[in-house]
Formats: structure tokens, C-alpha cells, sequence
């Protein structure tokens, strides 16, 4: 399940890789943020119409197990603060949100934010402390079991003041307090707290739904559309600009295409790299082009005794061709992954390169490890045993199937023979998480707060982990642990340079390609801001130039 | 009581340990499929505490016998549980999309029947002649023509090229503001794609049996006779002849009803429609067993009223049946 702010790392399973990336020489690629600028000015009114591949699951933000859940009800249900996507030099930054502004103690044992008096909920309650304190009760409620709830384990308390201010108390002072505190939305103590937690799941949250954002709830037909309409108690004046947002549901990407294609829908979120020509050439559409800080690698099982020996992976990234699968299954969107930290983090080592394509080096890597074709038939051997192994990835999933072929080739030519086989994703979850494979291509959304530990430090066999290579490098742990004890960000730093030269160095994975997420968006709308932090990040602020056919 | 009754009330009766052995069948293959929703609580960011919760919430902490029984249990008084994935009642799950696909494939199946023994009539009316010609090779073609081709191109000619049709959804984007009978009629403006679609490859293979069905038939005496009493071909071909000719159907019509409540996949996903087969790919793509469950009981049961139907219709168009019951 995932959260609001995306901080942890989270797996993509299926969709991610259609989500892929951007070197391609195009015109209208932006920077991060995106801003879409025309001559005429904004002004109010007018509908936006977003297409969706699936149906938000649940009304409550404690309930929705899906980002798209996430980035919907945050339009309705705040956070104090507001995550920037700044963390290209530094880790993020936060503006105000339902809080104006807020002050840590001297010790950094407390935390106090100061609510904006005129913010109210859609039935013109106002937004109090009261509501602070209920949120967090309704994120740490073991009834509830939220998925995130671990994130609150430093904090011990959480009190009102008085009716604008909030305090939190920690355990212990450490780098991600602020983030930690504003993860998970603000909601409505006065509506929900007569609601046990216990019955939640059986409540029809449309019925109970308020809103202290820009939007609030107007209709909801199950699989079909979602209508929010704007919020005339919005504390911001003259905001949202849109009179209304719909989302279409709509499963089929074709579908989803010819529609955005035909003006039905204004916005397709993640456009598959291979429709990404068509939509940049289309005369009423825009293509934006951000990095979504995920990353693809391949990971070989450390345990396997054909991936044991660090030289065999190292000659195993020499002889893939990274810019190959990038031009080729990509399309140019992505640059090659160099190590664990993706390049666009304040954390990433700007020193380290990304081992070269040089199949030559390769084999002369594997000849040292004792790997020669001693009886002729093309394929490297060692003590009468060829060089074959099994290359899983999740069916269904094109660019990553893609991917397996491509590497199958690649290694093919220095003598290595990888099957690809293709695993129902339930399946290959199981085998991952069991140790049961030998390679894999996957990808892995990192979130804004450096987090090593739950791929790359090893775990007691039992304990859950995502580290499914088996990666186990004493000195990574420590340094790891050494670094999680640490009270700045300023003071992790070198310890995250030097696990990404080491991980590197070990190549656990190949690491293939930094994503880019590609958007659609009909050249009607104004204003836009999209970025990886949510793709409504600005939605408040888009007005539309001419009203919908 | 008739014995008619008696028989359908004892085939009534033999549908149930039917119904309990498919449940009970899925019930383990649902658990012994690797991948399971206790596969996605092994998460390194879920607190410990976080796991249990959700564990014993979702009874993941019982062993599978007290599991299966409370299911079991709750199956029997009509509560399916909560569905993992949308965290709601899977009966409001069920409530909701069962009606859109019952709307979708009642449309598509009457337009099946009716297209199919139309289309069959005008071919078996003169065997080998151009009509018959012209059905045999479109309906073949239209029956090996996969779905969702034949969705791809009527999107690309009525919605894209001609603009004529929407593409997807039940409604249009405003339709709630509309006045009832406006609504109707922009209902049935968006079921005319994938209803077209799905009674169209539903009637080629109808048209398929009743036409050798009538072909058959054309060689009975009792057809000899009728002509022999100088009754106008028209008439024997439309109701001496198709009556016993559509026997065959009535055994296919009650084997169609676990696809009007199963709804279509296909269909459903490229044209956005709201149904039981969405909501089942869904639940099997997340290993939402209560869903699964759900959605595997109502398939069985509406397997098992299909034949049950199809006994039913058989007796009541075929007086032999009655003699023989």
C-alpha cells in the first residue's frame, strides 16, 4: 500500500515500466517543474477532464491502498504542509499548507504548527487543532491498522494548544521530523470521530465526505467517473479556477489514447514510450516529459552460485547494453541507472559512472572466474556446467518482456545463454520473496526521503525485506545502520556516498535505467504544473482557454 | 405435486452439494496459487503491529480450515466479507455492477437470438443461394474475428472516423444533469458499440446451428405434409419449421446465463463498462479472495440455474419431453 507523499520505497509491480522515461530530443520536454504558459490570462470556470486507467478503491484517505486513491482524496483532505519536488540539491522542502507556519523546540523534542484561521471544512466548520489530533489518533489506531502507521513511531503525543495550534512531541530528535508529522492528511474530527474505527471499513465514505482543499466531492459512478467540483469555503481566494475536475475510468490504454487523441479527455497520464511520438506531433496536444524517480534494474540472486562472485556481475553489466534498451524499448525517455540513488537526488554521488557497454571486458572478466567455452558449442562453461540461467520478469508487462529479450541477446554474444520466462506478478512475488529465481528484471519508485535500508541491508532470514537478491555485505550494514543513527541529514550524507560506491562496485543488480513519466495533455489546458510529486500538484491553479465541444 | 415439478424440484436439490463443491474447489485453488495478499503484508514498512492488525482483520491468522468455514458461513447468510482491495462490503461491490453487465449482455443476447435466427431463416430458405453464401462466410469470419479486433475497428469507424458513437462509458460526461427519458436514450447510444460487438460474435454462431437445425428439419415428413396442404413456403419455413429447429437453442440459451451475470471481459475493459467481469479481473489480478470467491459462487449458481432453466424450457417446448417426464 502506498502513501501520501511516496517517501518509502515502493515496488511497482505491473505498471511502472509503461511509465518509462526521456532522452529523446524533444521540443516540448520540460523541466521539472512543468509550467504550461499561453498569452491570455487565467481566469475561472470551465471543466477538466482526466482519464484514469482504474477507479479510486475507497473515499477515505485512511483506506485507499492506491496512489491514485492518494493523489484524488489530497485534494480534499490537506496536510499541514506541502512536500516540494526540490530534492534535486537538498533533501525536499515544504511550504505552507493548512498550517501557515510552524517552529521546532530548541531541543527538537517538540513541534508546533500554527493553522490558518480561515481555513473550513465544506460544511463551514472550521479547521482546528481538534482535527490535528484526531488524524493522528486515526493514523496510529492499531483498529485501523493504516499502512504507514510506522512512520508516527517516534512521535509520543500530539496536543491542541488551543484552537489554531498543534503540538507534537518525539521520542528523539532525528532528520525527517517535519516529513515523518506531515505524512497522512488532515481530516474532519467534528464528521468522523463518532464513526468507531472499528466499523470503518463497513461506512460509505461519499456520505460522509468533506472537504478543507480546493475540490470537493460531487458524484461518483463505481468504474465510470469521478466529479469534484470546486469547494466555495477554500481558504485561498479566487482558487480553485476550474469549476469542476471528472476523472473517466476508462481500463483500456488504446481506448484511453484515441480519447485523448479525440479532445474526450484533456489529460493521459503515463503515455506507454511507444504512443510518445504520436501525442508530441499531435497539433492540440502537449507531451510532458518528467523524471518519475523510479529506476529498472535487473537483480541477480546473490545466493545463486552463478551470481555469487561480484566479477560475474560486473561482467554481466559490461555485456548489456544499457543505451541499447533505452533507445530501443524506451524510446530515448530515461537515462542508464548508475547506482542505488537515482541521479536526480540530492544524495546521489556525482562522481560514480555507470559501468560502460564493453563486451569484450566482459568476457575477459568472466575467463578469470573460470568461465571459457572448454567444449566448443558457443556457451561459457565452468566444470563441465554451461552458463544458463533463468531470466524472470512479470507477463503482461511489455517494456520489461521486451527487456528480457534484449538482454538474452546481449548476453548471448559473450557466450551466456538466459531464458526468459514470463511469471504471472502474484507469482513472481512469492518467488522473489522466497529467494526462488536466479535473475529478474524489475523496477523499484523511490520516494523523496533516502531510505537504503530495506533493499540493501541484510535481513535474518523470516524478517520481511525487499532486499530479494540477498545482497549481504557486512560493512553496507553498518554503514547503513550508522547512517540511520544519525541526527542531520548533513551528518548521512557521506555515509549514502559511500554505500552507493560500494553497492556499485558489488553490482547486486545490473542497474538499466532511470524512468520518466510521460503526460498527455490537451494544449486547452493552462497552468499545469505536473511533476512526480502528484500529477494535480498545482490542479487549483489550471484554467482551460475555451469550453469543452 | 406434477411430476414435471418434481423432477425440477430434485434437480434443485442435486445443484446444491454442486455449488458447495465448486466453492469449496475454489476456496483451495484461490489459496494454493502462489502470491497472496499475506505475500503483500511481508513488507519491510509495515510495522509489526500494522501486519497483525491486518492479518486478524481479514482472518489471515486463522488456520485455513476456520477460514474456510467462516466463509462458508458467511457465503450461506449472503455475507461475502470485506474485499481487500476496496476495503468495502464485497456484497455493495456485487449490488452495484451486477446490473451494468446484466443491462450489457441481456442487450447482447437478445440481439444474438434474434439476429442469429433471422439471419439463419433467410439462409436456410434457399440452401446455397447467395444469401446463404453471404451469411456463411460473414458469420464464420465474424465468429474467428477475436473481440477485441472487432472492438478496435468499429471504435476506429463509428467513434474516431465517422464520430456517430462514444467510445466508452454508460454515459456521457453530463448525463446526470439529463432529464430521464434524455438519459435513456444516451444509455442506449453507449450500449450500442459492445452490445453490437457481443451479440453480433453471439449470433454468427447461432445463426450457424439453427441454420443446420432448419436444414435438417427440411427433410421431416411432417414438413412434406404441410407443403402437400398447400401451406405458402413462407409460413412453413417461419413456424412449422423453426419451432423444432430452435430446440437446439433452448439448451444453449440457459448454458448463456452464467454470462449474463459473468459479464464480459473483454468488452467491458475496452469499452469502459462497469461489470462483473472487470470486477473479477481486478480481484484476480490483486488477490482479492473474497471477491474471487464472491464472483465464483455467483458463476456456479448461475451455471447451475442455466441447465436447470434449460430443463425447464426443453419441457415446455417440446411435448415429447412432458411424455417422457
Amino acid at each position: 500500500m502506498m502513501h501520501r507523499t511516496l517517501r518509502r520505497l515502493l515496488l511497482v509491480p505491473v505498471l511502472l515500466a509503461l511509465a518509462a522515461c526521456g532522452r529523446a530530443p524533444a521540443p516540448e520536454v520540460q523541466p521539472t517543474p512543468a509550467a504550461v504558459q499561453t498569452p491570455a490570462g487565467p481566469h475561472r470556470g470551465g471543466t477538466v477532464v482526466i482519464g484514469a486507467l482504474a477507479d479510486i478503491d475507497n473515499w477515505n484517505p485512511y483506506l485507499t491502498g492506491s496512489s491514485f486513491g492518494d493523489d484524488v482524496l489530497s485534494l480534499l483532505y490537506p496536510t499541514l504542509a506541502v512536500e516540494q519536488p526540490d530534492y534535486r540539491a537538498h533533501p525536499p522542502s515544504f511550504t505552507p499548507g493548512l498550517a501557515t507556519s510552524w517552529e521546532f523546540s530548541p531541543d527538537r523534542l517538540s513541534l508546533t504548527f500554527h493553522l490558518r484561521p480561515e481555513a473550513r471544512w465544506s460544511d463551514g466548520v472550521p479547521v482546528t487543532a481538534e482535527d490535528v489530533v484526531f488524524s493522528w489518533k486515526v493514523q496510529v489506531s492499531p483498529e485501523l491498522g493504516w499502512p504507514s502507521a510506522e512512520i508516527k513511531e517516534n512521535i509520543t503525543s500530539v496536543e491542541a494548544l488551543d484552537t489554531h495550534t498543534a503540538r507534537f512531541h518525539f521520542r528523539h530528535s532525528y532528520p525527517y521530523q517535519l516529513m515523518d508529522v506531515n505524512d497522512g492528511p488532515i481530516v474532519p474530527a467534528h464528521a468522523w470521530k463518532s464513526i468507531p474505527f472499528a466499523t470503518w471499513e463497513n461506512v460509505d465514505w461519499t456520505r460522509h465526505s468533506l472537504s478543507a482543499g480546493p475540490f470537493r466531492f460531487a458524484a461518483h459512478e463505481p468504474q465510470q467517473q469521478i466529479t469534484l467540483e470546486r469547494n466555495p469555503t477554500y481558504w485561498r481566494d479566487g482558487f480553485p479556477r476550474l469549476d469542476r475536475v471528472v476523472w473517466r475510468v476508462l481500463p483500456d490504454q488504446s481506448n484511453l489514447l484515441v480519447q485523448l487523441k479525440t479532445g474526450a479527455i484533456d489529460l493521459m497520464e503515463a503515455v506507454p514510450p511507444r504512443e510518445a511520438e504520436h501525442v508530441r506531433v499531435h497539433p492540440r496536444l502537449r507531451l510532458i516529459v518528467f523524471p518519475d524517480r523510479s529506476y529498472g534494474y535487473v537483480g541477480w540472486n546473490n545466493r545463486d552460485p552463478l551470481f555469487r562472485d561480484p566479477n560475474v556481475r560486473r561482467a554481466l553489466t559490461l555485456a548489456i547494453d544499457r543505451n541499447a534498451i533505452l533507445d530501443s524499448v524506451l524510446r530515448g525517455y530515461g537515462r542508464i541507472a548508475v547506482g542505488p540513488v537515482l541521479s536526480t537526488m540530492w544524495a546521489f554521488d556525482r562522481e560514480l559512472r555507470p559501468l560502460p557497454y564493453d563486451p569484450q571486458a566482459a568476457r575477459d572478466l568472466l575467463a578469470k572466474a573460470g568461465w571459457k567455452d572448454h567444449d566448443g558449442d558457443g556457451l561459457l562453461d565452468r566444470r563441465g556446467k554451461a552458463f544458463r540461467f533463468e531470466l524472470m520478469t512479470n507477463a503482461g508487462n511489455d517494456v520489461r518482456e521486451d527487456i528480457c529479450l534484449l538482454i538474452k541477446d546481449q548476453l548471448q554474444r559473450v557466450g551466456i545463454d538466459a531464458e526468459p520466462r514470463f511469471v504471472e506478478w502474484g507469482a513472481m512475488n512469492s518467488r522473489l520473496r522466497r529467494g526462488r529465481f536466479q535473475a529478474f528484471v524489475s523496477a523499484w519508485r523511490e520516494g523523496t526521503q533516502v531510505d537504503l535500508t530495506p533493499v540493501w541491508h541484510s535481513a535474518p532470514p523470516g524478517q520481511p525485506t525487499f532486499n530479494f537478491v540477498g545482497y549481504h555485505n557486512p560493512k553496507v550494514d553498518r554503514l547503513l545502520d550508522e547512517a540511520d543513527s544519525k541526527e542531520t541529514i548533513e551528518d548521512q550524507k557521506p555515509y549514502f556516498l559511500e554505500i552507493q560506491r560500494i553497492i556499485t562496485s558489488d553490482q547486486p543488480y545490473t542497474f538499466l535505467y532511470e524512468g520518466e513519466r510521460l503526460d498527455g495533455l490537451n494544449r486547452r489546458v493552462q497552468g499545469a504544473v505536473i511533476n512526480d510529486a502528484s500529477p494535480y500538484f498545482n490542479l487549483e491553479e489550471w484554467w482551460v482557454t475555451e469550453a469543452r465541444q | 405435486m406434477s411430476p414435471t415439478l418434481r423432477r425440477i424440484g430434485r434437480r434443485a436439490l442435486a445443484a446444491v452439494p454442486i455449488l458447495w463443491l465448486v466453492v469449496t474447489l475454489t476456496f483451495i485453488v484461490v489459496h494454493a496459487v502462489p502470491g497472496s495478499v499475506a505475500d503483500l503484508l511481508d513488507n519491510p514498512d509495515l510495522s509489526p503491529a500494522a501486519r497483525e492488525t491486518v492479518r486478524h482483520r481479514y482472518g489471515l491468522d486463522q488456520p485455513l480450515p476456520q477460514q474456510y468455514m467462516r466463509w462458508l458461513e458467511g457465503a450461506i447468510t449472503g455475507d461475502f466479507g470485506i474485499s481487500f482491495l476496496y476495503r468495502q462490503p464485497v456484497r455493495r461491490l456485487i449490488a452495484r455492477t451486477l446490473p451494468p453487465t446484466l443491462i450489457l449482455t441481456g442487450t447482447a443476447l437478445l440481439l444474438d437470438l434474434l439476429l442469429g435466427i433471422a439471419l439463419a431463416v433467410l439462409a436456410a430458405a434457399r440452401p446455397r443461394g447467395w444469401i446463404d453464401r453471404v451469411t456463411t462466410v460473414l458469420s464464420l469470419g465474424v465468429y474467428g474475428m477475436p473481440t477485441f479486433w472487432l472492438a478496435g475497428l468499429a471504435i476506429l469507424l463509428f467513434s474516431v472516423q465517422l464520430g456517430w458513437l462514444p467510445s466508452s462509458h454508460m454515459h456521457s460526461l453530463d448525463a446526470a444533469t439529463l432529464p430521464a427519458a434524455r438519459r435513456l436514450l444516451d444509455l442506449l447510444r453507449h450500449l450500442i458499440l459492445p452490445a453490437g460487438i457481443l451479440g453480433l460474435a453471439g449470433a454468427a454462431s447461432t445463426a450457424r446451428y439453427v441454420r443446420a437445425a432448419l436444414l435438417d428439419i427440411r427433410q421431416s415428413r411432417f414438413l412434406l405434409a404441410a407443403r402437400a396442404r398447400g401451406i405458402p413456403r413462407r409460413r412453413i419455413l417461419w413456424i412449422h419449421a423453426l419451432r423444432p429447429a430452435l430446440l437446439p437453442l433452448v439448451t444453449l440459451l440457459g448454458l448463456s446465463l452464467p454470462f449474463l451475470v459473468s459479464g464480459s471481459l473483454v468488452i467491458e475493459v475496452i469499452f469502459s463498462w462497469p461489470g462483473m467481469g472487470r470486477l473479477l479481473w481486478t480481484a484476480a489480478w490483486a488477490r482479492d479472495i473474497p471477491v474471487i470467491l464472491a464472483a465464483t459462487l455467483l458463476g456456479a449458481g448461475a451455471v447451475i440455474a442455466g441447465n436447470l432453466l434449460a430443463d425447464i424450457l426443453y419441457v415446455a417446448v417440446d411435448p415429447r419431453a412432458r411424455r417422457s417426464s
